[in-house]
């Protein structure tokens, strides 16, 4: 490989560079002192706090596992009836965030609430309220972050499935393995890295998760960052906060690659690939499968969707208070605006480090996608820090007008945050298929006589159009979804669905809450269907 | 300026800060000639067509092509801009594009080159005529081989690099297209350097061949010489086509050993007598007589097509092969008495 310090590897640095700072903006705090807030915690909540996050964790991680694999495995390799529609219906989940699904779970199983009223219609007046089960606390909370977060393991697990060659399911076969023996010992192995990825994901969001378990009142290390900044103003100790939450994904992190050893889990199938013919099941079994991927779309998707369209018809007045176009153009305009960036800009810094292959830029890009593990809440204070820092201490004494009103309360400086929230999702979704073209295919390229803007615009760009297309939809969930960071760093008066939502739901007007929450599903779940054809066709299929 | 079209001088060839052949000076005396890098796996060839190529750099030394030098310690030109083409071994088709796509990418339009280079001629020689509307994942490691070729036949390169370039070819399919490719580039004066460690392949399409070996280019020279005249013991066990036994020089044209007696023919270098060496035996050396009176049992016979191979030990229990042709006469089993013809007379004697 050719080193070089050319363009690409400038701007790469320069992207870099930018989504680091607020990173470490949130690691040197952790040296600050404290108010005595810590204290305070230390003796009262702090244990809490942990061992909320810790069980919260452990059993998302144990359920998106169950559902997000058994699910993948089932339309990967079976056949039954509406198998194909669940292959991408079970992506539809997506569209929920844990709050919503929050707001749901209260609303149907609450004391009157929407399961009440239907055994009242059905079989008239009649105290329900004490046999109707209540979802709520620490069990809704991990059903609610388990259900809208499960997509990540099974949209990678499923991925991993489709590209695993038939020849190791036909070993299987020879020497004897019935179908769950050949799932267990060789299908879901050769698929551990895509599920590692897939729950490395649901653990990041679950630990930085805000709005359900605020709404549930489970005291986390996340809310605890939040009270402590909202409540003592003390961003120091909410980054030390933060900094124990990320030394937790890190371990999981170490432990996985501890347990891996040296096994290896890719195989460069050179020829010899054999498309995977898929079983059709016997009626039983067909319907237990169907059964099992019929509940789970039903629990994901269908519930929130049919409570937050219930109550929009039951409460229509409150669709019309709101002033959804604008709530509209303000939720594409951020989704437009920070995708696009998100897009554009982690091409270009993945192309930097292929071509320039440099251990500084390589350090600098494992430390700038570490964003993602740092919640929200977390960035959007470390930012304001920032400013208002470089604002006192540089622009001020330069005698410049201040920058506070470009970058606090302005699109602008949201989009920024967005920028590095969501890098690493971008950075790394796009990296993943460029791990798909061969370093040959580059040297090839430069032989014919290309140069490498040539290259990265006639050979990458083409071939990596699904890829992007595919980071372009998972940021754009994310950021529809996101609620902190909007919560925090929008301009005055400048509302999307999420944070009307929020707001309602946080003055205990659920049935308002519902029209916004109806809305962010919607549009969310038409970009799921438009794009999810390229999902499927990335995966080959 | 350089009398060669292409050279190296002194060059040591590494990657990622690792020697992997020293002191390297080969050269393509002519625009056209096809010279082959013959050794064993893993031993630099391949880092050595890289760093022609522009891919890797050098520290030492210097490449020059057409007077031009194109890599120094000083001297980068960008692999873009040499006009060399590489033909990976590993499949290095764009995987976006078809295989006909793939191949017209190789056509530059404002090529410096002068060689009237037919797209379709290529495709048709290299049979894959058929495949031409597919997708790289849709075709076999022999078709992508062959493609990849033909987009750096069409790209009229100043010169060719072949780095295995027919390994995933099917045996049957493999001598024709060498012969097609020898015209081919012959017709169109293609310098060409290829990377083998099949010494058959390098034998015909080389009219040079270097071998590497422990680091560094034991021999470069014709393949006539590089098969007969071996320079070194480790040429000759590359090679594998002979064996050495033990020799003494009794005379300005002759030897003795203790299994064969005596032995004559010319020295290829002087050595003074009595001096004790290491005789080179090829398959082709001794000739087979059933009448002689010299005997050696037969532990092998390997049959090659137009001829067997026999493996027959003397009585100081040493393996020597013996070619004969597949229509003499009478063939011996193993365990046979195996006569070979006397006096002993080699057409070049090579002692190390």
């Amino acid at each position: 490989m050719i080193r070089n310090l050319n363009f690409w590897f400038f701007s790469s640095f320069i992207i870099s560079l930018v989504v680091i700072i607020p990173i470490v903006t949130v690691f040197s705090s952790f040296f600050e002192n404290t108010s005595n807030y810590f204290e305070i915690l230390k003796n009262t909540f702090l244990f809490e706090y942990t061992f909320n996050s810790f069980v919260l964790l452990i059993s998302v991680l144990m359920l998106t596992f169950i559902i997000g694999t058994s699910s993948a495995y089932l339309v990967s390799f079976y056949k039954f009836p509406l198998s194909n529609f669940f292959k991408w219906a079970l992506i539809l989940s997506f569209a929920v965030p844990p709050y919503i699904y929050a707001y749901s779970l209260t609303a149907f199983f609450e004391n009157y609430g929407t399961a009440y009223t239907i055994l009242k219609n059905l079989f008239g007046e009649g105290n329900y309220n004490q046999h109707i089960p209540k979802f709520d606390g620490m069990f809704g909370s991990i059903l609610s972050i388990s259900f809208s977060l499960f997509g990540y393991v099974y949209i990678l697990t499923r991925a991993s499935f489709l590209y695993q060659s038939q020849n190791f399911i036909d070993l299987g076969k020879n020497l004897g393995f019935s179908n769950f023996r050949s799932f267990y010992s060789i299908v879901l192995p050769g698929a551990r890295p895509a599920i590692v990825a897939g729950l490395s994901l649901v653990a990041m969001e679950t630990l930085a998760e805000f709005g359900a378990v605020d709404f549930f009142s489970i005291n986390t290390l996340t809310t605890g960052i939040y009270n402590s900044w909202i409540a003592f103003d003390d961003l120091a100790f909410a980054n030390q906060l933060s900094f124990f939450l990320l030394l937790f994904i890190f371990a999981l992190f170490v432990l996985e690659n501890l347990s891996r050893k040296k096994a290896k889990y890719h195989f460069n199938s050179r020829g010899g690939f054999k498309q995977k013919e898929k079983i059709r099941l016997t009626k039983s079994k067909s319907f237990l499968a169907f059964g099992f991927c019929f509940f789970i779309f039903f629990m994901s998707f269908l519930f929130p969707l049919c409570q937050m369209f219930y109550w929009t018809i039951k409460f229509p007045e409150n669709l019309f208070d709101l002033n959804i176009f604008d709530l509209f153009l303000n939720t594409v305009y951020l989704v437009v605006l920070s995708s696009f960036a998100l897009i554009v800009f982690s091409l270009i810094s993945n192309y930097g480090n292929r071509v320039s292959n440099n251990k500084v830029l390589n350090l600098m890009s494992t430390l700038s996608i570490s964003g993602y593990a740092i919640p929200g809440v977390i960035l959007a204070i470390a930012f304001i820090t920032f400013v208002v820092w470089i604002d006192e201490s540089m622009i001020k004494n330069m005698g410049l007008l201040s920058i506070k009103k470009i970058f606090i309360g302005s699109i602008f400086g949201l989009v920024i945050v967005y920028f590095v929230r969501f890098y690493s999702l971008a950075f790394n979704g796009i990296k993943s298929g460029y791990e798909k073209i061969n370093i040959y295919v580059d040297e090839s390229a430069y032989l014919l006589g290309y140069s490498k803007r040539k290259t990265f615009m006639n050979i990458h760009v083409p071939f990596l159009r699904n890829s992007l297309l595919f980071v372009g939809i998972l940021v754009s969930l994310e950021i529809i979804r996101e609620l902190p960071i909007a919560l925090i760093l929008r301009p005055f008066n400048f509302e999307t669905f999420a944070t009307t939502a929020y707001i309602s739901a946080s003055e205990d007007l659920l049935e308002a809450a519902a029209v916004p929450s109806l809305f962010l599903i919607l549009i969310a779940t038409i970009f799921i269907m438009i794009t999810s054809k390229y999902i499927l066709r990335d995966t080959n299929e | 300026m350089s009398k060669n079209f292409f050279e190296i001088n002194n060059v040591t060839f590494s990657i990622g800060g690792k020697n992997k052949v020293n002191d390297v000076n080969i050269s393509i005396a002519n625009e056209g000639d096809v010279i082959c890098i013959l050794g064993p796996s893993g031993i630099g060839k391949t880092t050595m067509l890289r760093t022609i190529a522009g891919l890797e750099k050098i520290n030492k030394g210097e490449i020059i092509l057409k007077d031009k030098v194109i890599s120094s310690s000083k001297i980068h030109i960008e692999p873009e801009k040499r006009n060399i083409a590489l033909s990976f071994q590993e499949n290095s088709l764009f995987p976006h594009y078809t295989v006909d796509k793939n191949i017209h990418l190789g056509i530059k339009k404002n090529s410096p080159s002068n060689k009237n280079i037919n797209a379709k001629e290529i495709i048709k020689i290299l049979n894959i005529e058929s495949i031409l509307n597919k997708y790289p994942h849709q075709i076999s490691a022999g078709e992508a081989q062959r493609a990849s070729l033909a987009r750096s036949l069409i790209a009229q390169p100043d010169l060719l690099l072949l780095d295995e370039p027919l390994s995933n070819v099917d045996q049957s399919f493999k001598e024709d297209i060498q012969v097609s490719l020898k015209q081919l580039l012959n017709k169109n004066k293609i310098s060409t350097i290829v990377v083998t460690h099949d010494s058959y392949e390098a034998f015909y399409l080389g009219s040079k061949c270097a071998l590497v070996l422990n680091n560094e280019v034991k021999q470069f020279d014709d393949p006539y010489n590089v098969y007969h005249f071996p320079n070194s013991v480790e040429v000759v066990n590359f090679l594998n086509r002979g064996i050495l036994i033990p020799a003494k020089v009794t005379g300005g044209d002759s030897l003795e050993n203790d299994d064969l007696g005596l032995i004559k023919g010319n020295f290829i270098k002087h050595y003074p007598t009595g001096s004790k060496v290491q005789l080179l035996l090829q398959p082709e050396d001794l000739e087979h007589d059933d009448d002689s009176n010299l005997k050696l049992e037969v532990v092998d016979r390997k049959f090659r097509g137009t001829n067997f191979i026999y493996t027959l030990k003397t009585p100081s229990n040493r393996l020597i092969p013996v070619a004969v042709h597949t229509h003499h006469w009478e063939q011996h089993e193993v365990n046979d008495k195996f006569g070979i013809k006397r006096p002993i007379q080699l057409e070049h004697i090579v002692c190390f």
